[in-house]
């Protein structure tokens, strides 16, 4: 925790909380959206399980949702683009938490199927409190890299150098 | 926050929205970290918020972020066709297998005097989408695989699904079905499998939560056009099997969830009493 002469400790410690959030969430983004990638039978079972969507769009929400996580846990390894991506995050995490709670609200016996696998459990063998806390605080972390994008360790700020010291 | 995606769209992204943050959070934090003085921070933020220069780069980020990812969901989208095919399409049904009901309500199916490469234990719950969704996509190639002998299926019926059911007991009346036609027309080619098929029919199979099902007299018209006989169908009507069903599911729940660790939920696929990962070709990989 050493002060250098040019860094503030509070900025020390917002790119500490800048990097990790960013490297978490893409870390999550990334191991369940490559799970339901490699589970498509088992993503669309998780998809219709929710009984939120109709079902002739529950084939395309379970095509493109595992590929969006992908994606946005690309972005947000690598630091590109970094707010539209936690944008977008915040905006999975929340329709996650909404949905969680909706299913849990209707009483439904379902595996979130976050990653992957999903669809029926029994009842009683749902987890849908961990779940949803789950998914806050990854949305806390979304929404913090929204309000304070430029973190190290990131092309954005790689980038934002060139851009502002040509030297 | 909700709003703030809102404003957020893809073609103005990163810009406009670090324009929007101005002097407040965003300038300061982007020069965090920065070795120039505190009225050379400001000055180079500021350069930075104003820079045509600048908002260009921000823009070909925003860009090429966008770009990466539509390539990626339409590879997947792509990726996910092959994935979710239907396999075996056009096979139909099964045509040479027959079904034999153990005591202990087990419903054994496969081709006469075969020796096929592999036995597979199947648990479902009539009710359950994920099952229907497994026949869609397996349903011709299992029939296709216990046609050419090289497939035993053990069917086991569950019912936890029930308090979901408009009946409360659907569950339990369908698994009863399938019993009835084991017990009374297991021996009659295809027709096990066809009550089987029926029963997972996005037509025939009832809505969880749904406002209403299927009555034992429905069931036993189902197994009628699967080509059961008239005492299967009687068996059916009167409900004969659904106590029996409703007790061997039990016990199948519970060696479900001892094979599930604990995660007992269907379909479960189990060989050499481990449940078996469904991905497109885990048939195929399984009697190849």
């Amino acid at each position: 925790m050493t002060n250098t002469r040019t860094v503030s400790r509070g900025g020390r410690i917002r790119d500490v909380l800048g990097v990790l959030s960013r490297l978490v969430l893409a870390a999550v983004l990334l191991i369940s959206g490559v799970i339901k990638a490699l589970d498509a039978r088992e993503t669309i079972v998780a998809v219709r399980a929710y009984q939120l969507v109709p079902e002739s769009l529950v084939g395309a929400v379970a095509a493109v949702l595992p590929y969006l996580e992908i994606a946005l846990g690309l972005l947000l390894l690598i630091g590109l683009a970094t707010r539209l991506a936690a944008v977008l995050a915040a905006v999975v995490m929340v329709i996650f938490v909404a949905a969680v709670t909706s299913a849990a609200a209707r009483g439904l016996s379902i595996d979130c199927g976050c990653f992957g696998g999903g669809g029926e459990v029994a009842a009683g063998q749902t987890a849908y409190t961990a779940e949803i806390l789950r998914d806050l605080g990854l949305l806390a972390m979304a929404v913090y890299l929204t309000i304070r994008p430029d973190t190290p360790l990131s092309v954005d700020r790689l980038v934002h150098r060139r851009a502002a010291d040509p030297a | 926050m909700v709003t703030a995606s809102r404003g957020q769209r893809p073609g103005d992204g990163e810009d406009t929205a670090v324009a929007q943050s101005g002097a407040s959070k965003s300038g300061q934090n982007q020069v965090k970290g920065g070795k120039s003085s505190a009225s050379g921070r400001q000055s180079v933020a500021a350069a930075r918020r104003s820079s045509p220069g600048n908002n260009r780069t921000q823009l070909i980020i925003g860009g090429i972020a966008i770009v990466v990812i539509i390539a990626i969901v339409v590879f997947g989208v792509v990726l996910n066709r092959q994935q979710t095919a239907t396999q075996a399409e056009g096979y139909g049904a099964s045509t040479q297998s027959v079904a034999t009901a153990s005591a202990d309500g087990v419903v054994t199916v496969t081709k006469p005097g075969s020796t096929p490469k592999a036995t597979i234990d199947v648990y479902e719950d009539a009710l359950c989408p994920a099952c229907a969704e497994l026949e869609r996509q397996f349903g011709q190639q299992i029939n296709q695989e216990l046609d050419n002998g090289n497939l035993t299926v053990n069917y086991h019926m569950v019912d936890f699904l029930n308090p979901s059911s408009h009946s409360g007991d659907y569950s339990s009346r369908a698994a009863g079905a399938l019993l009835c036609v084991a017990q009374d027309s297991g021996s009659q080619p295809g027709v096990y499998m066809a009550m089987h098929s029926a029963l997972f029919a996005p037509e025939n199979q009832p809505a969880e939560n749904g406002s209403t099902d299927l009555s034992n007299q429905q069931l036993a018209d189902l197994a009628k056009a699967a080509g059961a006989s008239d005492q299967a169908q009687t068996c059916i009507s009167t409900g004969a099997n659904t106590q029996g069903a409703t007790t061997a599911a039990a016990t199948f729940m519970t060696n479900l969830g001892t094979i599930t660790g604990g995660r007992a939920g269907t379909p479960t696929v189990v060989q050499n009493g481990a449940p078996v990962t469904l991905n497109s070709d885990w048939l195929t990989k399984l009697v190849g």
